[in-house]
């Protein structure tokens, strides 16, 4: 008796286990990525008709959407593949460098597949049948 | 490295974790669901463990999901035979008093050599020895000998034998076995004075000290020969 009930505690035990990975998974994915594309989408309001991208704001915005993709990025190492999310932080450094030698194309360049990236990401890391298969 | 130490570990406790969880069957006793899952286990194991960028996460979630798995799959193995019998197959007679059932040999993949390998295994070097031989789904062969090639009993030979106890173990390499005292009745004042009698000043002398319920007991110095003692009956004989 006392064996099943230790059985039955396990398979319980598991099951929430489970659970609350994976929801953990898609809260903290999708948080964390829809955040990102947010802050990419107010950089390219920000820098819509301008020629340059020497201004306080624009590096502000930046250095936001680092420290933010960097606190993220720590949390999502425990669920996700640190190959499959190092593209977005190398894009974001890239950015930071475009603002340095004022490159405003190659700065929408970089915004884009960030902007993409996580699209994809979002895409890739939900339970869908394409995923499944 | 000492991320892939950690992990190593890490993923070591949760493997040790699964397989105490999932039973204490040997390689050569599982279902073939078991088998699957324990081959798949060991294989996902290994990819964290050795890739670092990988969360363990990766290797922990299959897992637990594989004991899931198994907790179900086991689950419907003992509630439902028809279930049972899809999952791990049903027993087949491979020899029966007219021979080997050349159908059922074809049918289980087997060859002439393995089943006389499996009649060798369990003693008998002819086919015309053995009345039954049925493969378990376990993939081992049972073998049912011949009445006249079946080793006679004590039953058969009409012999009044005592019963047999289990021998406990008390010390074992100097240290003595509380649980196994508890079971046997024994404490320590009574095994102490067991050896003391037996010529041991302690209990770091002892390798071995075994004792079953008629009280026939084994004692082994570290640096001597083992002797057999009697001392007091635990059950009182019936007759």
């Amino acid at each position: 008796m006392k064996n099943k009930i230790f059985h039955i505690a396990n398979f319980i035990f598991i099951i929430l286990v489970l659970c609350a990975i994976c929801i953990l998974e898609d809260v903290l994915v999708s948080n964390s990525l829809r955040a990102v594309q947010t802050q990419c989408y107010k950089i390219e309001k920000l820098i819509e008709g301008r020629e340059s991208l020497k201004s306080m704001d624009v590096v502000m915005a930046v250095d936001n959407l680092e420290y933010m993709w960097r606190q993220d990025e720590s949390a999502l190492c425990f669920m996700v593949n640190h190959k499959s999310i190092q593209e977005i932080g190398q894009e974001v450094v890239r950015l930071k460098t475009y603002i340095a030698e004022d490159e405003v194309t190659e700065f929408k360049v970089s915004l884009e597949e960030i902007k993409h990236y996580c699209y994809g990401y979002l895409h890739f890391m939900g339970a869908n049948i394409h995923n499944v298969l | 490295m000492l991320t892939i130490i950690i992990r190593s570990i890490l993923i070591y406790l949760i493997v040790l974790f699964v397989f105490r969880i999932m039973g204490k069957r040997q390689l050569g006793q599982m279902q073939p669901f078991e088998l699957v899952l324990t081959l798949i286990i060991a294989d996902l194991a290994t990819i964290p463990m050795a890739e670092v960028s990988v969360p363990v996460l990766h290797g922990v979630v299959p897992l637990l999901t594989l004991v899931v798995l198994h907790f179900i799959l086991t689950w419907i193995t003992k509630i439902s035979q028809k279930m049972s019998k899809l999952i791990s197959g049903k027993p087949v007679i491979i020899i029966n008093p007219k021979g080997i059932d050349y159908e059922a040999m074809k049918k289980l993949n087997l060859s002439v050599d393995d089943i006389f390998a499996a009649l060798r295994e369990s003693g008998y070097f002819t086919i015309a020895q053995v009345q039954y031989a049925i493969m378990e789904t376990n993939g081992k062969i049972s073998v049912m000998p011949k009445s006249e090639s079946a080793p006679a009993t004590n039953g058969d030979l009409k012999l009044n034998v005592e019963e047999s106890f289990l021998p406990i173990v008390l010390v074992n390499e100097g240290k003595i076995m509380k649980d196994n005292c508890t079971l046997a009745g024994y404490d320590e004042k009574m095994i102490n004075n067991i050896i003391n009698q037996h010529g041991c000043k302690n209990l770091k002398e002892v390798l071995l000290l075994s004792i079953d319920q008629a009280g026939e007991g084994y004692i082994q110095q570290k640096d001597a020969q083992g002797k057999p003692f009697t001392t007091k009956r635990l059950v009182q004989n019936e007759k």
